[in-house]
């Protein structure tokens, strides 16, 4: 997917304005951010959970070399194939040769936010294949030709009437708005034809298992379990990191990550996929296949400030809690990944420079960190990747600060340094400032630092310090 | 170099290295299961099901609370008789025409083929034919997906969680659960384990006597969707309505 992280400023501000959205959002804190508050309520080991789950995550990511090669060795044993893909292209470009060699004509996805990094979907309708997204939520946001709104809601920001003019053909202007029943009702139906025809399917991973090669999926709807049975050739695709060592170890990732998730004590389904079609099973697939994906994590990897964002779950609590996303939505992020975990890898995996406003958009309430079932200490990143685009190395393509700017911060800098420096530096401010000021605030300034005050009015320098009034004052007082 | 090898001796040098570090036991009290020994694996399946037996009652009711709040409507049936009535009910009310089930030893022990052609409906049984071709996998989907009820045991529950345990197999279609638009798993006291941890400690001796199933289903009610404004609606892909009848 073409990252568009550029455009956050206007998509921000569009959808600031976009009362229907505003009100579609509010769900994303009464029903996700408060059913995991819930959820962890009820857990009485919640915190203890969330610290094994990132002792589990720091360990598989230190040695994710091991348990890449552990997790491959098992998955061949089991009689599946693993490519391994450097990049979004060579994912897409072995899929679809497979999918052309085994002569498939439709192709059903189960919710994989990284095929949606590969835009997979996309390239494998523009091959000729018919390839239908089979979550509700993705299956309304292809629909409507647009790229998911939230990690585990995609069509949150869609009204009961978008669905409706969505999935019937027949709505009008004007007719009565079916309600949410009969619209999932018109889905099934519309996707039960496609499960019986469908001969491929893509899914994603939400754990692999290395020890035994398997792979687990959650989901509420079912799709997870359907397209792992009914299709002949079954592709599952990884980002590099999904990979937890023992089949144990999914007790404790399954309660923090769906608690996490929608604030449930556990999804419907959980499938674990160990291998395809045993030859005493009715159904399943006769091939299994999984695409472990690079794309850029390398570079979360080889950063130890970055590299605890590789133990991201996905499961979208960060996004619920923080209080920018809430308000600005999930496009504006510009790319797969939105809200506070995407402002720290999409700049990472697409470039900072583009995605350099990402990692402002955030108060560093902590919100995110304090939500995280994994602990990944988000506020902290941010503050890297600021630093970066502040001071960065150009060479990387990283710093967007100004020439102007930098020497601005410089001589600040030069002031702060020194009792003396800083004193004559207030003197100097609260003389230069005085005739520009109106009733002791600064509301318009000159430029440079007109931007400045666009948004927010400015304190006059008082006169005198607050050091040297105490010091008269103390004068005084002494007998 | 292979792809493998090229991909691998790249996240190794992200890693900081030269060589694959072969990871030593992470602290065992917060890290992963994995450098458990094979006999503590064993103690710990040994303790779930000893547990799952001396406990039954109390994690039976367990179950039949969690099970509720999950979404399944829950029975409880005193007898096999009881239970055999159970099921025509839901037949009859559902107007089912084909039901299709697995060979669970429960069901056999309730009579559940009389049950459920006393109704007037067809019963069917998700066993493997020892025929692998494609167009046979192709009829038993196409029955699956024609089928209006799928009845099954358990092969365990989850009282934590109030969800059923389902290991595809000869005479467990993966199908029969999720197909048709309604379905029923019969429990008995026995069958009910405390909690995940205790499913995976039994899933993991099973891997390490090379006996893991190809695939294994937990089910925690009827299949369900948020996706539209934020409205639970039950019944997406997988069943609309799942009744959990438990036999005392």
């Amino acid at each position: 997917m073409k990252p568009l992280t550029v455009n956050f400023r206007d998509k921000a501000a569009s959808t600031l304005k976009d009362k229907q959205i505003q009100q579609s959002l509010e769900h994303v804190y009464t029903g996700f951010f408060q059913g995991r508050l819930a959820a962890a309520g009820d857990t009485p080991d919640w915190n203890e959970l969330r610290t094994k789950g990132k002792a589990i995550k720091d360990h598989t990511i230190a040695h994710l070399d091991y348990y890449l090669e552990q997790l491959t060795d098992n998955v061949e044993k089991n009689g599946g194939s693993v490519f391994f893909a450097e990049d979004a292209a060579e994912a897409r470009k072995h899929i679809i040769d497979l999918a052309h060699k085994r002569n498939i004509k439709t192709v059903i996805k189960s919710k994989s936010m990284v095929s949606e990094e590969m835009g997979l979907a996309e390239a494998m309708n523009d091959e000729g294949f018919e390839t239908i997204e089979t979550d509700l939520g993705e299956y309304i946001i292809q629909l409507a030709d647009e790229t998911p709104y939230h990690l585990i809601a995609p069509a949150v920001h869609k009204s009961r009437k978008d669905v409706a003019k969505l999935l019937d053909d027949d709505f009008k202007e004007g007719d009565p708005v079916p309600d949410a029943t009969e619209l999932t009702m018109m889905a099934r139906k519309k996707l039960r034809s496609v499960f019986e025809r469908a001969d491929m399917s893509v899914t994603g991973v939400n754990f692999a298992v290395a020890e035994s090669g398997s792979i687990a999926l959650v989901t509420n709807e079912g799709n997870g379990r359907m397209t792992t049975t009914v299709p002949r050739v079954h592709v599952a695709v990884m980002g590099m990191e999904k990979i937890v060592p023992s089949i144990q170890d999914l007790s404790t990732m399954l309660r923090i990550l769906i608690r996490s998730a929608t604030g449930q004590r556990i999804s419907t389904y959980v499938t674990m996929i160990n291998e395809a079609r045993k030859s005493d099973e009715e159904e399943g697939p006769e091939e299994f296949h999984l695409v472990i994906m690079n794309n850029g994590r390398q570079k979360l990897l080889a950063n130890p400030q970055m590299r605890e964002s590789l133990n991201c779950l996905r499961c979208g609590a960060c996004l619920n809690a923080c209080p920018v996303y809430r308000k600005i939505g999930g496009h504006a992020y510009g790319w797969v990944y939105p809200g506070p975990i995407g402002s720290i890898i999409s700049p990472v995996l697409t470039g900072l420079k583009d995605a350099s406003n990402l990692p402002n958009a955030s108060s560093l309430c902590g919100a995110c960190h304090d939500a995280c079932p994994v602990k990944i200490n988000i506020p902290r990143m941010l503050l890297e990747l600021r630093w970066r685009t502040a001071e960065g190395s150009t060479g990387k393509n990283e710093r967007t600060s100004s020439y102007n700017e930098r020497r601005i911060w410089g001589l600040w800098r030069l002031g702060m340094m020194g009792r003396r420096r800083f004193d004559f530096g207030a003197r100097i401010a609260s003389i230069v400032l005085r005739p520009l000021a109106k009733n002791g605030w600064l509301k318009k300034a000159p430029p440079p630092v007109s931007g400045w005050t666009s948004t927010r009015d400015f304190p006059l320098v008082a006169s005198r310090s607050l050091k040297s009034r105490l010091h008269k004052r103390d004068r005084k007082a002494k007998p | 170099m292979t792809d493998r090898a090229k991909f691998i001796a790249n996240v190794t040098n992200s890693l900081g290295r030269i060589d694959v570090l072969v990871p030593t036991a992470p602290d065992a009290s917060t890290g992963t299961a994995g450098f458990d020994n094979p006999d503590a694996i064993k103690a710990n399946a040994d303790r779930a099901l000893a547990d799952a037996e001396k406990r039954a009652s109390e994690l039976t009711g367990l179950m039949a609370y969690s099970a509720a709040s999950a979404g399944w409507n829950v029975h409880r049936a005193a007898n096999p008789e009881d239970a055999a009535g159970l099921i025509a009910n839901i037949c009859e009310r559902k107007n089912a025409q084909s039901v299709l089930r697995s060979t669970h030893d429960v069901l056999s022990q309730i009579g559940v083929d009389v049950a459920v052609t006393s109704t007037g409906a067809t019963i069917g049984i998700t066993e493997h034919s020892g025929e692998n071709s494609s167009a046979k996998v192709d009829q038993s989907k196409a029955t699956a997906f024609s089928a209006d009820i799928g009845i099954t045991g358990v092969d365990y529950a989850i009282a934590e969680t109030g969800t059923v345990v389902l290991h595809p197999r000869s005479g467990l279609s993966r199908l029969v659960s999720l197909a048709p638009a309604t379905h029923i798993a019969v429990l008995k006291p026995g069958d009910v384990l405390d909690s995940l941890d205790e499913l995976f400690a039994l899933e993991r001796n099973d891997f390490l006597n090379g006996e893991l199933a190809g695939s294994l289903n937990l089910i925690s009610g009827p299949s369900k969707t948020a996706d539209i404004e934020g409205t639970t609606v039950t019944g997406i892909h997988g069943p609309l309505e799942v009744h959990l009848i438990i036999l005392e």
